[in-house]
């Protein structure tokens, strides 16, 4: 077991820099989720600390051994591929014991480390099969007995789900929160999904276009998101962001005016500086966070223009103005395309972002 | 990806090896004993020596107008014969598909000397059978191989024989990549199979006849066997010498090197002009 | 490419009858286009076949024959007493086997190194190796027959029938295409593990490029078998030519035996008939990458 520290970790291919210092402390037996949009640099991230990639700058640690140059046998790690990267010509128990073999372990500590691996998976049954023969939740299941059967340090995750339907996605996700609790070993997953990342993660990264944009447990990033990248990526459906310009200062409040919902008024309570008066900012507010009219502490006026019923909530799909907003209410199955209805806003409910993106807290 | 500058060429070592001293280095040799007059040992740097003899030689240029004629006519030719097997065989129409797979790619496993060996036999002028067989409709044989134009014709026939198939492999291969769906879109828009044809699968394969021509071009330019098995030599009288065969008489009969490493030369700018224009015709559109 | 198309339309626009009697007729027009010019075709192998069964006066006889005789065994001993044509077979085979086991070896590490290594220089040697694959052999025929005849003192030897030809840089180009072509996720996996590079090559990436393995030998196979130029020049001595040298040697000559020519012929032509028929799909698969990218 061990933790990983990434200390001004910079990736470049050519001219083009693809992550841009990443710091990351990684404790011993953590499981920490990296989680962004495409091409945000959380794959290349993973693969420089499996030791695929060369790392342009900064340092990488395992077990608080510097590994930049380090093979990736080497590193204590163990890593599921996306596309499982399951050997096609070899049976399940080959595939899983190939490492093993082709570095002269002895063979009954290989056929131990294989049985406790299928144990553990529920794939005994399926050792004499081939890859191509097997569901893709079985292939799942072999990927990550392939990892197991290492012993790992550290466990490498890469979009390992993004392969399945939906109901086996869930099933999944289950059996690697279980499997870290019965490991105990360190996690590192990275995923696009944010569901996926605020179900399974101690803590999780935000990363943006090679930047990280917060890092912190999953439900510190739903209340208290650093910046309006994070508001609006963590939390489904996303958070609803409406103009907004400040009219005044009140002491330890400050006055927006919305602007797309004809003058309305807050009054939001601040703890640090107040904005100039006459900034534009951005409210966000989360769908779930709409309240029933004159429980908050302003209302809006929305038409709604489609409604969608999923039996426990309904979800609003409101215009006001240029803005669309997406209302979650558990008492609208009555709700159809053309009502109006008023909604209301509560200060501590809602987060105020300037317009660099920023929270102004 | 990592370097791994050690273990890439640790795979490559072997390879490389072979392929500079027997590719890369004869390239470059090639180029500088074509400057050299190596008629007298030892041999000695005489730029003009070769390639003067070269573009006074009569011998030279029957050589390169043979084997332009050979090119101008045949190629089109069978590269036509390819495009009409290959878009036939593709045919779902098709019964027995095999026996005219066989049929026409069976050619292409024949060595160039056993194929050689039967067209001198069939065209053979007193007991070959395409004469006995003219002659049993009534035409008059041909005495093949003692004229220029018919012997030409025998050569130009036996190289398509030979490749015309080997050319409809890639073809077939080239309008297997073409999705169905296109054709199914045209059918529904009421496009006759012709127009679908000449309008889609034409264009498609654009590419690959191009590419189809150019090896067809640079291996007929090297045209050795058949001219030197088929028509003994060259014959009758030069008529259907070709460029290789000019080159296989002054290297290795004549062992006079530089002048055939001038000829393989000219091979080698015809290649490498004639590969220019296939990236030019397959170019991007802008 | 029609028939599901046209099902489909039948019922919509155009009554099925006369549907299926425009296919017929299609299918009629086509036949009978494809199936002369495919007798033309096979015409040339069919006499092959034909004169090495006859006797060499029933070859040179006016009577037009289209059917099998029952002289081929003793053309092939004409054939023998005119050369060793045996022998040359036998030295045929070795070269062309020891070949084809040197090329695919050869030629997939380095399209491995191609596909999967990042390194210094592959740009160089990429633009080397595919700029110069289409210049004629004849450039390097020249220099080649130099170092070998002269500088090495090669000539007639087995080395310089399978060593010179290895060059080739078709098969380089076609490994790097396949192995390209794999999920890079399954050597990662196998780095990860802690599998040697080598190791890696040869029990995950050999073994998944079986197909094209099977493709690239038969095709470097091929080559081999019916080489006629290279061993032409480089091993003309009696005892040290290939089988289509030593059949080349006999056309032409006054006396000789045509009908023993014929039956070398099908000699080198119909096991590799046979292995086009048993394996037509890697041969058609190994052609056609050459141009499909």
């Amino acid at each position: 077991m061990a933790a990983v520290t990434l200390k001004n970790v910079v990736k470049r291919f050519g001219v083009f820099e693809i992550v841009h210092g990443a710091n990351i402390d990684v404790e011993d037996g953590e499981f920490v989720v990296f989680v962004g949009p495409s091409g945000c640099g959380k794959s290349t991230l993973l693969r420089m600390i499996a030791g695929l990639e060369d790392i342009s700058g900064g340092e990488i640690a395992i077990g608080g051994k510097l590994v930049n140059d380090v093979e990736p046998a080497d590193r204590g790690i163990a890593m599921v591929f996306q596309s499982y990267a399951l050997y096609p010509h070899m049976s399940v128990e080959q595939n899983l014991s190939f490492g093993l073999r082709m570095n002269g372990n002895p063979k009954a500590d290989t056929e131990r480390r294989v049985k406790r691996a299928a144990k553990i998976l529920r794939i005994a049954e399926l050792m004499k099969r081939r890859p191509r023969q097997l569901s893709g939740g079985q292939r799942q299941r072999v990927a990550i007995g392939r990892a197991i059967v290492r012993e790992p340090q550290v466990f490498l995750f890469d979009e390992p789900l993004s392969n399945l339907d939906a109901e086996l996605r869930v099933q999944m996700r289950v059996e690697i929160s279980r499997l870290h609790k019965e490991l105990g070993v360190t996690m590192i997953y990275v995923t696009h999904d944010q569901t996926e990342a605020m179900t399974l993660a101690d803590r999780i990264v935000v990363l943006n276009a090679g930047n990280i944009e917060q890092i912190g447990a999953p439900l510190d990033l739903y209340d208290d998101p650093a910046n309006r990248f994070v508001a609006g990526f963590v939390g489904s459906p996303k958070m609803n962001f409406l103009a907004a310009q400040v009219v005044g200062n009140d002491g330890d409040a400050t006055v927006v005016e919305l602007a797309n919902h004809g003058g309305t008024r807050l009054r939001k309570p601040l703890s640090g500086a107040p904005p100039a008066v006459g900034a534009e900012v951005v409210l966000g507010v989360r769908p779930e966070h709409f309240f029933d009219t004159g429980e908050g502490d302003c209302d809006i006026a929305v038409k709604a223009d489609v409604a969608e019923h999923l039996g426990s909530v309904s979800y609003i799909y409101a215009n006001a103005g240029p803005e669309e907003l997406i209302i979650e209410r558990e008492a609208s199955r009555q709700r159809a395309s053309g009502d109006h209805m008023v909604v209301s806003i509560k200060a501590g409910r809602s987060l105020l972002f300037d317009k660099s993106g920023a929270r102004i807290r | 990806m990592r370097y791994q500058n050690a273990t890439a060429y640790r795979f490559l070592a072997p390879y490389l090896l072979i392929f500079s001293i027997f590719w890369l280095w004869p390239i470059i040799s090639s180029f500088l004993i074509s400057f050299q007059a190596t008629r007298t040992v030892p041999w000695r740097f005489a730029p003009t020596f070769n390639w003067g003899r070269l573009i006074g030689d009569p011998a030279f240029f029957n050589a390169l107008k043979n084997t332009l004629l050979i090119l101008v006519i045949q190629v089109p030719v069978m590269i036509t014969l390819a495009i009409v097997m290959a878009v036939l065989l593709n045919s779902p129409l098709l019964k027995a598909r095999g026996l005219f797979r066989f049929a026409f790619f069976a050619p292409v496993v024949v060595g160039e000397v056993a194929y050689s060996a039967v067209f001198r036999l069939m065209f053979n002028l007193d007991y070959g059978i395409i004469n006995k067989l003219l002659n049993s409709i009534g035409l008059p044989r041909i005495d093949w191989f003692s004229n220029v134009t018919p012997a030409m014709a025998v050569i130009m026939i036996a190289v398509t024989w030979r490749w015309a198939g080997y050319n409809a492999i890639i073809l077939l291969a080239g309008l297997q990549s073409i999705p169905q769906d296109v054709y199914e879109a045209a059918t529904l828009d009421r496009v006759s199979k012709l127009k679908q044809f000449f309008y889609i699968t034409l264009p498609l394969l654009k590419p690959i006849i191009v590419f189809c021509a150019v090896l067809s071009i640079i291996g007929t330019m090297q045209l050795f066997t058949e001219p030197f098995l088929i028509t003994e030599r060259g014959g009758p009288g030069g008529g259907t010498e070709t460029l290789g065969l000019l080159l296989y008489r002054q290297g290795f009969r004549s062992l006079n090197f530089g002048y055939a490493s001038a000829i393989a030369y000219t091979m080698a700018g015809l290649a490498i002009a004639i590969s220019l224009v296939q990236l030019w015709l397959t170019r991007e559109p802008k | 490419m029609s028939s599901r198309s046209a099902s489909s339309r039948s019922s919509s626009s155009r009554s099925s009858s006369s549907q299926s009697s425009s296919r017929l007729g299609r299918s009629i027009a086509l036949h009978l286009f494809l199936t002369p010019l495919a007798l033309i075709w096979l015409f040339p192998l069919w006499m092959m076949v034909i004169f090495s069964t006859m006797p060499d006066r029933g070859i040179f006889s006016p009577s037009i024959e289209l059917l099998p005789h029952g002289s081929f065994l003793d053309n092939v001993s004409n054939l023998q007493r005119d050369t060793n044509f045996i022998g040359a077979i036998g030295i045929s085979v070795s070269v062309a086997v020891t070949y084809t086991f040197l090329s695919v070896l050869l030629t997939s590490m380095a399209g491995w190194a191609l596909a999967r290594y990042q390194f210094f220089g592959k740009g160089a040697v990429v633009a080397i190796i595919f700029g110069t694959i289409t210049l004629p052999y004849a450039v390097v025929l020249i220099p080649q027959f130099i170092m070998v005849a002269r500088d090495f003192k090669l000539a007639n030897t087995w080395v310089a029938l399978i060593v010179p030809p290895l060059f080739n840089s078709l098969g380089v180009l076609f490994m790097r295409q396949s192995f390209s072509m794999m999920p890079g996720d399954l050597f990662d996996a196998a780095r990860v593990e802690g599998v040697k590079e080598w190791r890696i090559f040869l029990f995950v990436a050999l073994p998944l490029a079986r197909p094209m393995l099977a493709a690239l030998a038969i095709i470097l196979f091929l080559a081999s078998w019916n080489n006629y130029l290279w061993p032409l020049l480089i091993n003309s001595k009696p005892g040290a030519m290939t089988a289509p040298v030593a059949l080349g040697t006999l056309i032409g000559l006054t006396k000789v035996s045509w009908g023993g020519i014929m039956a070398g012929a099908v000699m080198l032509t119909v096991p590799m008939l046979v292995v086009f028929v048993l394996l037509q799909r890697h041969f058609v698969a190994g052609i056609a990458a050459g141009a499909i990218k």
